[in-house]
């Protein structure tokens, strides 16, 4: 299925653009003519054919953040109906591994980057903030792959990890403050001490196109 | 620092006093044992009476009459036993004896100073004896000593980060060790060339030989260093991971070269079967393991009617792994590991919470016992007459030692680099070369040598000595400042965090999610697909279902994290009440959770997300993770306290009639809220709760419903005795909770209290219920590990029914 070449040019241009080297674009592209069967764009049912992604407890979340216009393009908002494979390598982008020759902000940024993403993924009604409600939806998702645990508790957990979030955030709160959620600041500041550029990468190298799509 | 240093002051001398007591005694028993034993050999009929003070029988008659003996002593009967269990004792109480002063263990490793106590003892047993010392012998190291190890590293591994660096820690393990094995065999050879050091005698095959046994990385001297020093988990999993897989090649290495020794010609066929040898010992040794591991698991299946001896199969089936693979020869170690790794997750599920505690705390007692006996048996055996000193050949090993290992583990890591997503580092490869440290494993290997075929085996064993004390001692003690100096990642030690926790499941659900997408198998891709298996085929095989004790566990933990979430909300007990004005409590208070609660909602989050992906603590040795029991005794303790609590604020909401925020962004009133959200008064809240708490235990759930209807007629015969007196009412709290704080709770009270929900609720809370309830609290509070919901539901039932009834009483 490697017939669809890019032109180099414009492979070229997307290789600076994501980071990816063209070896992977070519794999991630066979890819995605795979799942969008040979179109040019992928629609959220696409990725229904994807068997394996069915068992995933936050497979909504997943999918949903590939349509995130957010994470697509800096200063956007809202949700696309479709992406074209360009927006697919930026969204597989945010998962390439750090490079040995980064320099500090380069870590920063790439670090921002990917909290970013996560940020977004919790942060579903866009306000920019994790709200309870969006911690327990997303703490319930997390929990349904079994059946035995009952929604009760994973709302416990989501208010005890907030408590946990308000409490590092702000610190001692007043007597009348309210906390609202949290913003993107203070996320970053709660995955401090988690390095999350050595955790969230996905090996790309020696990609091999799988026949696990029907 | 003074209020530390004072109890521990007058311990500090009770070492040396405890050891010098002890030296000699075992030293004199050692000596006497042997002495003893010549004797016994001799005259046999009156070793028994000798030294006893019975008067001995009449000699020179024929027919010897025996006579009841007052008082008898026969040393040679139970000498065995005895002296192992007083070499157990001396280990032990050495132990002790280093962690009493504290500031000790950090300097220096644990391991230095036992074998430092072993030389000693080593030094003592030759001074009295003249002839060297009971050496360690190989067969009780390989069989007794070295399993309990093995079997607690690979039971307490960190399986996840194990397998993720599994490519690595396999190349360090079988290509290092290989080259390191070749390159100091080959350059020790050439230095045996040169006359002048009168080293020509020793050939090529013994060399190699020499160069093999010397090469391995000791996972025992591994694990005591570097469980004290907290590097990342990354670096650490893999010196430790090395340390354990490099077995393998060792052994088929040094079988290998010894019976190239004993050959008279070596064929090009003998090394292939060499090659073939250690697949069939790396793989046969990991097979028998992963095959008895899933027979233990089987069987933990089958032991909830004798719970007794559930711990004991954990370890019979890694025994019996381990010699098993002994027995053919393969590799015990890895067999022992994979029987571990294997049948952790699924006998986990089986066995009862107290097996498993006993299994986690006999398994880290037998590996600490056995670590301490290894390192004072190696002090011992050091001093004794089998030595011979070549200054050539002993130092050229530790050059070559030390030189191979750096130069492999760099060379090695260039090239593994290119695969791995995350390099290592040029610290983490200084680290890891420097990590590797020799122990008890060559030790023992060398004294298995023939000394028929090694002439010189006296040689090896002295350079063997001095090799493992240059890294035990010198790399051991310098690692540490080395890792500070370096600013070598630590791992982060911090607090433990329910969001941090959700952040990493979510993480990895992402991360699955993603390589789905893009079709690619990666770790997470293998580890996802296995863990469907395992759903799918070997749980429903090893894992009894429909286990009542799983779902109570489940049950009661959801509990402690409903009243973890409460107390934090009402404010922590350990403040005191008064500071907590009831009548100035507001809903957006914030207060930090403390680490128990912390734990606990770890805890369920560990247990409960998605399964496959439990993550094990990184591992240690000397300590456990907190106890279950201890939690579930303090959560108790702490549930009462809260239930009073509970009851105070109740009373003191109903004479002021607060509106309750409605706000859904004010997170803190939420899990009120949204659990009764058509009720949002204050007041039917707490009754909300009830019934929320109850519905989760079924047996509960039928207690309270029953009572509310009820309750009504209840209160109705009771209203006549509403005009009881406060004291009286005093008296009867005293009776469930004796605390101070409380007291003071109970002052503020009646003030506040009132009339009317006096009358209503004492009498529900009669003396005999609180009687029993409060005994039942406190054989709790003593160590069961029962989940003991009934002081709290009974509460609950009886708030139940007085929120229910409020409205109707308000009018009296």
């Amino acid at each position: 299925m490697g017939s669809a070449h890019s032109v180099p040019a414009e492979m070229r241009e997307l290789a600076d653009r994501t980071g990816f080297t063209s070896e992977q674009i070519e794999h991630l592209h066979r890819r995605f003519k795979q799942l969008s069967r040979d179109q040019l764009t992928i629609r959220k049912e696409n990725f229904d054919s994807i068997p394996d992604l069915e068992f995933n407890p936050i497979r909504a979340k997943i999918v949903h953040a590939f349509f995130d216009k957010r994470n697509l393009r800096p200063e956007s908002d809202g949700l696309a109906d479709e992406i074209n494979f360009e927006d697919f390598l930026t969204i597989m982008s945010y998962f390439r591994p750090i490079e040995m020759n980064m320099d500090e902000e380069q870590l920063d940024r790439f670090r921002k980057e990917k909290l970013k993403f996560l940020f977004h993924m919790y942060d579903s009604d866009h306000d920019g903030k994790i709200t309870l409600q969006e911690y327990r939806n997303v703490v319930e998702e997390l929990l349904s792959g079994n059946p035995h645990l009952e929604k009760e508790s994973a709302r416990s957990i989501a208010d005890g990890a907030m408590m946990e979030a308000a409490s590092i955030c702000v610190g001692q709160m007043g007597p009348d403050q309210v906390y609202e959620g949290i913003t993107f600041e203070d996320f970053l500041k709660m995955w401090q001490g988690i390095d999350i550029e050595t955790k969230m990468h996905v090996r790309f190298l020696n990609m091999e196109t799988i026949a696990h799509c029907y | 620092m003074g209020s530390r240093g004072d109890p521990r002051r007058p311990a500090t001398p009770l070492l040396p006093v405890l050891l010098a007591a002890l030296l000699p005694v075992l030293a004199v028993l050692a000596a006497g044992t042997a002495e003893a034993r010549a004797t016994s050999e001799t005259q046999p009929s009156s070793a028994s009476a000798m030294g006893t003070g019975t008067p001995p029988s009449p000699s020179g008659t024929a027919f010897e009459e025996t006579r009841l003996h007052v008082f008898t002593l026969d040393y040679p009967h139970v000498q065995i036993p005895f002296e192992i269990t007083l070499w157990i004792l001396l280990a032990s109480l050495a132990k002790i004896g280093f962690h009493l002063y504290h500031k000790l263990p950090s300097i220096v490793p644990e391991s230095c100073l036992l074998i430092l106590v072993g030389l000693l003892l080593g030094g003592i047993i030759f001074g009295a004896e003249e002839k060297s010392p009971p050496v360690m012998n190989s067969d009780v190291f390989f069989l007794y000593l070295l399993p309990p190890i093995v079997l607690d590293a690979g039971y307490f591994m960190p399986t996840r980060l194990f397998f993720e660096n599994f490519g690595t820690i396999f190349w360090y393990a079988v290509v290092g060790t290989l080259w390191n094995a070749i390159g100091i065999g080959i350059s020790l050879y050439g230095i045996c060339q040169i006359s002048a050091f009168g080293l020509t005698d020793i050939t090529l095959l013994q060399n190699l030989l020499f160069g093999s046994l010397i090469s391995a990385v000791d996972p025992v001297a591994v694990l005591a260093v570097f469980e004290n020093i907290h590097v990342n988990e990354q670096l650490y999993i893999l010196v430790f991971g090395e340390s354990l897989l490099n077995d393998a090649i060792t052994v088929v290495l040094y079988n290998l070269f010894k019976s190239f020794c004993q050959m008279r010609t070596i064929k090009v066929i003998d090394i292939f079967a060499g090659i073939a040898n250690f697949f069939i010992v790396g793989i046969g040794g990991v097979l028998i393991g992963i095959l008895l591991g899933f027979v233990a698991a089987f069987t933990t299946r089958f032991t909830h009617k004798i719970r007794v001896i559930e711990p004991l199969f954990v370890f019979l089936y890694s025994y019996l792994s381990y010699i098993t693979a002994e027995m053919f020869h393969l590799s015990g170690i890895m067999a022992i590991t994979a029987c571990a790794m294997t049948m952790n997750k699924y006998v986990e599920e089986n066995v009862s919470q107290k097996s498993y505690t006993t299994i986690k705390y006999f398994m880290k007692m037998l590996s600490s016992v056995s670590e301490t006996l290894i390192f004072i048996f190696m002090g011992v055996s050091t001093v004794g007459k089998n030595h011979e000193w070549n200054w050539a050949f002993v130092s050229f090993t530790l050059l070559f030692c030390l030189i191979w290992r750096a130069l492999g583990v760099f060379v090695l890591t260039q090239i593994i680099n290119v695969f791995r997503t995350i390099p290592l580092t040029f610290k983490d490869q200084f680290i890891i070369a420097y990590g590797g440290l020799r122990g008890a494993i060559c030790f023992s290997l060398v004294f298995l040598l023939p000394p028929t075929v090694f002439p010189r085996k006296k040689l090896f064993i002295t350079a063997v000595i001095v090799v493992i004390f240059f890294t035990v001692f010198i790399q051991g003690i310098t690692i540490r400042p080395l890792v500070e100096f370096l600013d070598v990642k630590r791992s982060n030690k911090k607090q433990p965090a329910v969001s941090e926790e959700i952040y990493n499941r979510f993480f990895d659900h992402v991360k699955t999610g993603i390589e789905d997408v893009c079709g690619h198998w990666g770790h997470n891709f293998w580890r996802d697909k296995f863990k469907k298996f395992d759903n799918k085929y070997l749980r429903r095989l090893l894992i009894r279902e429909n286990q009542p004790k799983s779902s109570i566990v489940s049950l009661y933990k959801k509990l402690e994290i409903k009243h973890a979430i409460e107390m934090a909300e009402s404010g922590m007990i350990s403040k005191v009440p008064s500071s907590v004005s009831l009548s100035e409590y507001h809903e957006g208070k914030i207060k930090p959770l403390s680490p128990t609660e912390m734990e606990n909602m770890r805890e369920i989050l560990t247990k409960n997300l998605y399964q496959i992906r439990h993550r094990t603590m990184s591992y240690n040795r000397h300590s456990l993770a907190a106890d279950a029991n201890e939690k579930q005794a303090k959560e108790i303790l702490i549930r009462r306290r809260h239930s009073l609590r509970e009851s105070l604020r109740k009373t003191n909401s109903l004479s002021r009639e607060r509106p309750a925020p409605v706000n859904t962004k004010r997170f803190l009133s939420l899990p009120k809220n949204t659990k009764l959200p058509e009720k949002l008064r204050v007041r039917n809240k707490t009754s909300s709760r009830v019934g929320d708490s109850s519905d989760s235990e079924m047996d509960a759930a039928t207690t309270v419903l029953n009572l509310r209807p009820r309750a009504g007629k209840i209160l109705r015969d009771q209203r006549p005795r509403q005009q009881r007196p406060p004291p009286e009412f005093q008296v009867e709290w005293k009776n469930e909770v004796d605390g101070s704080q409380d007291g003071q709770g109970e002052q503020q009270e009646p003030s506040t209290l009132p009339q009317p929900s006096i009358g209503f609720r004492q009498p529900l809370l009669t003396r005999p219920r609180f009687g029993t309830l409060s005994r039942e609290d406190l054989t709790a509070d003593h160590g069961s590990a029962r989940p003991v919901p009934p002081p709290r539901l009974v509460r609950q039932a009886s708030q139940g029914e007085r929120q229910r009834n409020k409205p109707e009483n308000e009018p009296y």
